[in-house]
């Protein structure tokens, strides 16, 4: 469960601003390795264009999942970003190419979820010379694991969206709660490119989705939040904040890719 | 009927060779087996099988196929055929008066095989053949009940072989039979004289181990069998070791006094006792039903269950009730959801410094 799991204690921070800092800390540890000269300018990456190459590498990600056969599903595709932001968190992007921890993050994904797939079935799905992406994938596997210290269990927000769901069913039926689901998985899928899920448990998440998506059907779901849902006050408080910060975030991020 | 004839391309059991008839099947099988005709041609075991069948030729009464040892069926032929006159022309070397006539009647015999072999003048060897026989019938009829002597010989030698063989069998188990019962009345003569006698315990088991011992050097000299056959080797069972009294227990313990344990250490201290504490879990947000709640839901709460997909029949045999998914699912949606993250802030900076360091050592390791 959340509550007990390694995410919650190991993998939420604070807010942006201590990921950025970490991203910044490790990528200064990146080169500080070099000791290099003072005039070196422009060889290394910033933080902030990791970032940038970060998210392209992001959205491969999303594609090669979307257009993976057989048909991935979503909890696998939501554990492969974690492995992934986590990866990155503390591992410089010159130092490990995306493209094969891409790769790695999405095989691991899959053991971990369950869903069965042999390295050959998996790399028919990779573009270019398969040999040599399944060597890159078997071998990079340990280094993933231990990057993310072996932390391999991911709570996904997919769960509670369906207790979600199924809470508003039998609680509050006045809302047709199907229509919602088509705008949930939209949500869902831009909150993967954010960083929310390093920062808000996966409950918070699916309110949020659940919300946002009954705003675009134009429905009003305050009601069974805060008289159904909650009736502490001070948790309906900081529910209320959570989830405003995460439509925002959802909200504010860019979503085309990066041209190259 | 005609013979058919058949051609054979090679005469030795290789490759090359064929079943005349078949002829691709020896490419099949390289170990096919040939049999030798009496005319001298060869089949294979299939095509063998099809001649009987069918009859197309001559059936020669006469014919038997043993297996063929020899590779050429040319030898094969005439190996047969001096069988079979073996058995007629069977005189022996006591029935002629003189070498001479042996010797002659014996060129006579390797003639008529010659020319049965090579198909020359096959009508009056034959004929030779069938006057021989009506002279000396009875002669014939005698011998071939009669084995041949160098049968005889070896059937005899077989004879003595077994009986040997038998005769050291049952002196190994009466050797054997001899051991165990002096054993037993060493053993129990030595009880008897630790009982009776009133020397000292050890003096005498020492003199018993010494009487064992000659014992047995005694009886390994008498081992050499009357068969001379050097089967000494079944004596040579390794010395038993005397009877030992015992004086411990297996675990090392001697018998006697319990004085040697030590007492337990006292004051050692006392450790708390074990106190059961239940876990507890904080859920961070508002509390999701209970089984008891989905399953058989107040006025208020009707009906979760009816929104998710109800437990096959085999799942709930299983242990399996949609309760526990309905659960889980509400669990999972409450859970934490009133978590602020600011909160946690002390902790994620501790990871910080932590993984910094994790991170340079890794670095570290990849760059050695």
């Amino acid at each position: 469960m959340f509550a007990t799991s390694t995410q919650k204690n190991h993998w939420i921070f604070s807010d942006e601003e201590t990921l950025i800092r970490i991203r910044e800390a490790t990528n200064k540890a990146y080169v500080d390795q070099f000791r290099p000269p003072e005039d070196v300018g422009d060889f290394f990456l910033s933080a902030t264009e990791e970032r940038t190459l970060l998210h392209f590498y992001e959205y491969q990600l999303k594609e090669f999942c979307v257009k993976f056969q057989p048909t991935m599903n979503k909890a696998v595709i939501g554990t492969a970003f974690s492995y992934f932001k986590r990866f990155f968190l503390y591992n410089s992007v010159m130092d490990y190419h995306p493209k094969e921890i891409l790769v790695t993050c999405v095989y691991l994904a899959c053991k971990i979820e369950e869903f069965n797939v042999t390295i050959a079935q998996f790399v028919a799905n990779v573009k270019g010379d398969r040999e040599k992406a399944q060597e890159i994938i078997l071998n990079n596997e340990l280094l993933l694991m231990s990057a993310v210290k072996f932390h391999l269990t991911v709570h996904n927000p997919y769960r509670p969206v369906e207790g979600f769901l199924i809470d508003l069913k039998t609680r509050h039926p006045v809302l047709e709660a199907e229509n919602l689901r088509p705008f949930i998985d939209e949500f869902l899928d831009k909150v993967l490119m954010t960083d929310v899920p390093l920062i808000y448990a996966p409950s918070q998440i699916a309110l949020a989705s659940v919300l946002e998506a009954a705003r675009k059907c134009r429905e009003h779901l305050d009601v069974y939040v805060t008289s159904i849902l909650i009736t502490d006050e001070e948790m309906l408080q900081s529910v209320v904040d959570a989830i405003r910060t995460i439509r925002l975030m959802v909200r504010v991020k860019n979503y085309d890719p990066p041209q190259p | 009927m005609g013979f058919i004839q058949l051609r054979l391309d090679s005469v030795t059991m290789d490759d090359n060779l064929a079943c005349p008839r078949c002829k691709t099947t020896k490419y099949r099988n390289p170990s096919l087996k040939l049999l030798v005709n009496t005319c001298g041609h060869a089949l294979c075991d299939n095509c063998y099988l099809f001649w009987r069948v069918s009859g197309l030729w001559d059936p020669t009464p006469s014919l038997r196929l043993p297996s063929p040892t020899l590779e050429d069926p040319a030898v094969e032929k005439e190996v047969d055929i001096r069988r079979r006159v073996l058995r007629d022309y069977s005189k022996q070397e006591a029935d002629f008066p003189s070498l001479r006539e042996y010797n002659d009647y014996l060129e006579q015999v390797e003639t008529i095989i010659f020319n049965l072999a090579n198909n020359i003048d096959i009508i009056e060897t034959n004929k030779l053949i069938e006057q021989y026989k009506k002279e000396n019938k009875e002669q014939i009829t005698k011998s071939r009940t009669r084995k041949p002597t160098q049968i005889l010989l070896l059937e005899a030698i077989i004879e003595e072989e077994n009986r040997r063989s038998e005769l050291r069998h049952m002196e190994s188990l009466h050797s054997a039979k001899e051991e165990k019962i002096r054993k037993q009345k060493n053993h129990e003569a030595l009880i008897d004289d630790l009982m009776f006698l009133e020397s000292d315990a050890k003096a005498i088991v020492e003199s018993h181990k010494a009487t064992q011992a000659h014992q047995q050097v005694e009886a390994s000299e008498i081992k050499p069998l009357p068969s001379q056959l050097g089967i000494s080797s079944l004596s040579s069972s390794a010395p038993q070791p005397a009877y030992q009294q015992a004086t411990t227990f297996t675990s090392g313990i001697g018998f006697g006094g319990s004085a040697s344990f030590l007492p337990l250490p006292k004051g050692l201290g006392e450790v708390p006792l074990f106190v059961y504490k239940a876990f507890l879990l904080e859920i961070g947000g508002p509390p999701p039903p209970s089984l008891e709640q989905l399953k058989y839901p107040s006025s208020g709460k009707e009906g979760h269950l009816q929104h998710i997909r109800p437990a096959t029949e085999a799942e709930i045999a299983g242990g399996y009730h949609h309760a526990i998914a309905c659960r889980r699912a509400l669990q999972d949606a409450f859970m934490d959801i009133a978590m602020q993250p600011k909160l946690l802030k002390s902790r994620s900076i501790q990871n910080e410094s932590e993984s910094e360091s994790t991170t340079k050592e890794e670095v570290e390791m990849d760059t050695s």
